[in-house]
């Protein structure tokens, strides 16, 4: 499971009020080098919940080696000027990102692959395994 | 027809005679992913002797010459500059393309096609090297060949001469070279074709291959000349020869009853205008070869899938992640997640996936699930220390349902002018019109029909997004989904049930199955012997007894 991923899984168990973003506990992390797409990075940001993004890498970085680079504390997004642009607008957003925060977005997302561990919901500190990189995400019969 | 117009540099694309219904669909998807438009870009123009009884697999299409060399190139020569589109190229993804041709000349019979040509301009630009690519000899330089392409019949290299004959006015000056010429043309004579392809008034008769003098003076449906462009990137050239092989499914490392074949898979690819770069999504993955597909093409693959086994595959070596490590492509994301509570997984976002292809299940049997208890009633809690070694119960996913929380889930995941293609079996009772699924949000672009059996075949669905989802209206948009009620939805259920049913029906239906049971019985027993046979050569071999 990629960090990307991570992003947009969340655990809606009978009763839960917030069960985003999940805990990551690790028990085996695998690192795979891919060449960066900056195009897609900055097609996916404004999807991205970014403080959540930050804090998986947190959970994620003790086991990695070489450690997973460091984010910075907020993304500068430049406002669009153009309202009709708006779709383009949501990438050009970020056009004046650092190239090489945008490299270090493309490790975090595309290149750390949690092979075993756990996603803890938040609220109800209910675990969702994950076995070779895939999260089981199915919510058994009383938790519908 | 204004083959003759100055104006005009027209295209012949030659299709593989198979999933006819296909072609517009598939060379419409890949044109518009370019940016072109037929209609507006470019024009569709009738084939000689239209409209004809039988499926063509011909399609002529017209640029005004003034756009080559400036919006479009057929030739490496204009791609330094910026935007414009090598047609060829782009013409040969599509999977069902044979070759491109630059058309000189088209008409009933080959006197027609030679009149076309000598009237057209195509002659004239050759000489002066127009449309060559950067590394063109010239003109008195250049070698060359005519190919003589007979669709559904053979002649004899005398007869091929003969027709060459006819075109000897073009009077080229290079040499003729018969493998690898500097230039290739080509001449096609087309008949009538049926479904599979094989001609409907064949010249031969089959044993004795003796020709058959009604069928051997018909005239010919049409006759054409031009200028080899490319033939399809997979290789599909008229020596029957095929690179689609290596996409094959047999090469396969992990591969399950439902895989879908990479043909189709393709074709489903460049129907969702997946290229570089598109995010796609296939929420019923199963052995993932629609998603490996998606890959293949350069998309980021996500796929999910409540069966858990399937995801994981057979061992660490025979699984999805395998399949993609096979085609050197980087893993894809799986979740295992139950597709009819996608809401419930997936927290609220901005619309992520350019296209969503996918194989549903349709029918219990096919393994349409979903998160929920076995049987309705109370359900026991599970207890916390229990939790982690709980299996969840699935219930029955009624195939209503799968394609509700289908196009919902498109139609609030997909970016705008994003595609969702789909595939559904359906038996002869199934109307287009009326039974197809239908959602406010997605307008259906094409239905393309795969006759599998008799009675049976399989239809392509293409939707696009083209109205932004309204979460309040979710159930509304549910309701909505089916214009017959659930009755359409019953007529793609459980088909492999049906199709037993009506194969009961039969008269000789108890006779057949009376033999096939005495043949599986048959086959039984023989293992059972080669088996004691077997064990009692171990046990003479080793002096021991292996039977408690």
């Amino acid at each position: 499971m990629r960090l990307l991923t991570h992003n947009f899984l969340k655990s809606n168990v009978k009763g839960t009020e917030n069960g985003y973003p999940l805990n990551i506990e690790v028990t085996t992390i695998r690192c795979e080098d891919s060449p960066v797409d900056k195009e897609f990075v900055l097609n996916m940001l404004p999807k991205i919940n970014y403080p959540a993004l930050r804090t998986a890498v947190q959970q994620m970085s003790p086991y990695c080696d070489p450690p997973l680079p460091e984010l910075p504390e907020e993304l500068h997004a430049v406002s669009s000027s153009s309202k009709d642009k708006e779709e383009e607008g949501n990438n050009q957003k970020y056009n004046n990102l650092d190239e090489s925060v945008i490299a270090n977005l493309h490790r975090v997302l595309f290149d750390v692959y949690l092979v075993e561990g756990w996603l803890v919901c938040p609220d109800t500190g209910r675990k969702f395994p994950v076995k070779e990189c895939i999260p089981n995400m199915i919510l058994h019969e009383d938790e519908i | 027809m204004s083959l003759n117009a100055t104006q005009d540099y027209n295209l012949l694309i030659e299709f593989v005679h198979k999933h006819l219904d296909f072609h517009d669909a598939e060379i419409h998807s890949i044109l518009e992913m370019h940016g072109i438009k037929i209609g507006v870009d470019c024009h569709a123009r009738p084939l000689p002797n239209q409209p004809s009884v039988f499926r063509r697999p011909f399609m002529i299409l017209s640029f005004s010459w003034s756009s080559i060399g400036r919006q479009f190139s057929v030739s490496d020569n204009d791609e330094k500059k910026e935007n414009v589109i090598n047609l060829v190229s782009s013409l040969s993804r599509c999977t069902l393309i044979r070759s491109v041709i630059e058309l000189w000349g088209a008409g009933q019979t080959i006197e027609d096609c030679v009149q076309s040509i000598q009237s057209g301009n195509s002659m004239r630009r050759y000489r002066e090297g127009k449309y060559l690519g950067s590394d063109a000899k010239k003109y008195e330089e250049r070698t060359w060949k005519i190919h003589v392409h007979t669709l559904g019949s053979t002649y004899t290299r005398e007869e091929q001469t003969k027709m060459r004959s006819h075109l000897a006015f073009l009077d080229f000056p290079g040499k003729v070279q018969m493998k690898n010429p500097d230039v290739e043309f080509i001449f096609i004579r087309e008949v009538d074709l049926d479904e599979q392809g094989g001609a409907v008034y064949p010249r031969h008769s089959g044993v004795n291959k003796d020709i058959i003098p009604e069928n051997d003076a018909r005239p010919s449906l049409a006759c054409y000349f031009g200028r080899v462009l490319g033939i399809s990137s997979l290789g599909r050239n008229w020596r029957g020869s095929n690179r689609l092989e290596q996409y094959s499914l047999k090469k396969r490392v992990y591969l399950g009853p439902t895989s879908m074949d990479s043909e189709l898979s393709l074709i489903m690819t460049n129907l969702a205008l997946i290229k570089k770069g598109s995010f796609a999504f296939d929420p019923f993955v199963g052995t993932g070869s629609i998603l490996l597909t998606a890959a293949l093409r350069g998309a980021y693959a996500f796929g999910t899938d409540i069966d858990l086994r399937v995801l994981r595959g057979r061992s660490q070596n025979e699984n999805i992640a395998a399949n993609f490590k096979q085609y050197g492509l980087p893993p894809p994301e799986l979740v295992r997640s139950d597709n009819a509570i996608y809401h419930r997984h997936y927290r609220d976002h901005l619309p992520l996936f350019d296209a969503i292809v996918t194989d549903p299940p349709y029918g219990i049997r096919a393994g349409a699930r979903k998160s929920g208890p076995r049987k309705d009633g109370e359900v026991r809690p599970v207890l916390d220390e229990h939790r982690y070694d709980h299996v969840a119960q699935t219930r029955p996913y009624s195939v209503s349902d799968v394609m509700a929380d289908l196009l919902n889930v498109a139609a609030s995941t997909l970016k705008m002018g994003g595609r969702l293609v789909y595939v559904i079996p359906s038996m002869l009772d199934f109307d287009e019109n009326e039974d197809l699924p239908r959602h406010e949000c997605l307008r259906l672009v094409s239905v393309c029909y795969q006759p599998l059996q008799t009675e049976l075949g399989r239809r392509t669905v293409t939707m696009e997004k083209n109205k932004e989802y309204d979460e309040k209206k979710r159930f509304l948009y549910s309701e909505n989904t089916w214009v017959n009620g659930t009755e359409s939805a019953e007529k793609v259920a459980n088909i492999r049930e049906r199709l037993l049913e009506a194969a009961k029906k039969k008269p000789d239906y108890a006779e057949k199955a009376a033999i096939r049971k005495q043949k599986r019985k048959a086959t039984k027993d023989a293992k059972k012997k080669a088996k004691r046979e077997a064990t009692a050569k171990e046990v003479e071999g080793t002096g021991q007894s292996k039977c408690p």
